[in-house]
């Protein structure tokens, strides 16, 4: 098969593209791929790449931080330890509890980037409130529904959904 | 290699081979805060003693053997290092900090580390799921006596974004000299980062794996539950130990004579040097291990070999001693145990034995 392209050289990349729902294919050269900016040499999707990648992101969000060009949002000490936003981006770590609120613009796309999450789903004080420990369960349960329902499994979904109704408050029941 | 006759592997040789042949042991920490304590590096001098008298008094039922590191010795802070009990800025000095143990040393509780507390328990062979169970256990009798630093959205919260959440760090300890010999090391560990486990050398830093030690631990301690973690990791752990029984099959058969020259290597140096450094002492009996779990050492128990890989080490082979050592003193001490566990029976004619 010849290069849809430059109708020249022998297509060596096959291509199937879906764009707005409609499949489209491509039999282009290598050259013709290249000038198209098709990059024949990726590999598969390659977490530990996009890890990577996002770590350098982050490191340029870091110096951003440590030298805003304008005012950033939310304070700049914490009040409870004197923990300052500087040392925190120098250390890479926190002066106490009170801090993950008080820079929670800053800190949690930095958890997110680094744990791939935003919400707890372990082991909850003994002593923490009920309000406290229903939110962490239903956290949970939302996750496992969620996952039923993506994998078709409605019998679990449905059960999951009781389960959700039946917590107190913020799980919607009446 | 001993010319000793190859006596018959004992069920109980067979047994431990079985259990801790690859993978040695199973790990768990938690970290852990007070709440509205400020962490350890930002606590005044004061703050960080109160944190650990009431940690030591909380921790005084479950762990009674209690002690603040300012007023050990180095040679006795190294000898809790070697055995995993506190970690290298313990070793080297925090201020206010203590360990307090229970008396078989497997349940702990570091105060004022990173974090106000660093629970760790440990289990032999293959055992994550009974660490997790008892560092748990262990935690739910601490918080009956101290409000940690908790919130809904980011669990446990510590001192580095690194540990939020569950504050779990699971990890296996594994021997894989096998992989490493075959060249599969590599790819196995850059596979393992990919689904968020971290691989790490045993002794010394950054990913020089003296002794083809590892450490299999998870990365991530946000957004899953705990026994999904260790569940997920002792999977991927006997996964782990599958490739490397493999690779160590495959040695046998197509590598043959390199291993078993290597095995009797090592057991011949570690059985004649005159002087040992700790270094090499792990190296060749390191080698010398996979050549009893390939069948190509005969006469020696695995056993004996892991006895000796924590005995080799300066701070335990000082404190046998009951006295401690310069540097070459401690090589030749270390040389002339060796030769006396592993050195072969006196040959007359070679004069007299060195013990």
């Amino acid at each position: 098969m010849l290069c849809q392209n430059c109708h020249q050289k022998e297509a060596t990349v096959h291509l199937t593209q879906v764009v707005d729902g409609k499949t489209e294919k491509f039999h282009l050269c290598e050259e013709c791929a290249a000038q198209k900016g098709i990059d024949i040499h990726a590999e598969p999707m390659d977490l530990g790449g996009m890890m990577e990648k996002l770590k350098d992101q982050l490191a340029h969000l870091k110096e951003e931080w440590v030298e805003p060009k304008a005012p950033a949002a939310g304070a700049s000490v914490c009040p409870a330890c004197g923990m300052t936003r500087t040392e925190i981006l120098k250390k890479g770590r926190l002066g106490c509890d009170r801090c993950y609120e008080v820079f929670a613009s800053e800190m949690l796309p930095v958890v997110v980037s680094l744990q791939h999450s935003d919400q707890h789903l372990g082991k909850v004080p003994k002593r923490s409130s009920d309000r406290m420990r229903n939110s962490v369960e239903l956290a949970r349960l939302r996750r496992e529904l969620e996952k039923a329902v993506a994998g078709e499994n409605y019998e679990l979904a449905a059960k999951l959904r009781d389960q959700i109704r039946a917590l107190p408050a913020e799980g919607g029941g009446s | 290699m001993s010319v000793r006759p190859a006596a018959a592997r004992t069920p109980e040789e067979e047994a431990y081979r079985e259990a801790y042949g690859i993978i040695l042991s199973s790990r768990v920490r938690l970290a852990r805060n007070l709440r509205g304590v400020p962490f350890p590096d930002k606590a005044s001098p004061e703050v960080r003693a109160d944190v650990r008298r009431r940690v030591m008094e909380a921790a005084r039922e479950e762990l009674p053997v209690q002690e603040t590191l300012s007023g050990s010795s180095m040679l006795h802070r190294q000898e809790l290092f070697e055995d995993h009990l506190i970690s290298r800025h313990l070793l080297e000095g925090r201020p206010e900090a203590a360990i307090c143990m229970d008396a078989a040393r497997t349940r702990a509780v570091m105060i004022n580390e990173e974090d106000h507390l660093r629970i760790q328990t440990l289990r032999p062979g293959l055992s994550l799921r009974e660490a997790w169970s008892d560092a748990n256990a262990l935690d739910d009798a601490l918080e009956k006596k101290l409000d940690y630093a908790f919130s809904s959205s980011l669990g446990y919260l510590t001192s580095c974004p690194t540990n939020v959440g569950t504050g779990m760090r699971a990890s296996t300890m594994m021997h894989l000299p096998g992989l490493v010999l075959m060249g599969e090391m590599e790819p196995i560990a850059n596979g393992l980062a990919k689904i968020g486990l971290t691989v790490r050398g045993r002794w010394g830093e950054g990913t020089a794996a003296l002794g083809h030690m590892f450490q299999v631990s998870n990365q991530l301690t946000l957004g899953m539950p705990e026994d999904r973690i260790v569940a997920d990791l002792e999977e991927i752990a006997k996964e782990i130990a599958g490739h490397e029984r493999n690779a160590r099959e495959r040695l046998k058969r197509e590598r043959r004579l390199f291993v078993e020259d290597l095995a009797a290597r090592a057991l011949g140096i570690l059985a004649s040097a005159k002087l040992m450094t700790a270094q090499e002492a792990l190296e060749r009996l390191s080698e010398l291990r996979l050549g009893i779990a390939l069948d190509l050492a005969k006469g020696i128990e695995m056993q004996k070999v892991d006895h000796l890989l924590l005995e080799v080490q300066p701070a335990h082979l000082q404190a046998a001693i009951g006295k401690p050592l310069a540097g070459e003193e401690r090589d030749l001490e270390r040389a002339s145990r060796l030769r006396g566990e592993l050195g072969r029976r006196p040959v007359k004619r070679l004069g007299k034995r060195t013990e």
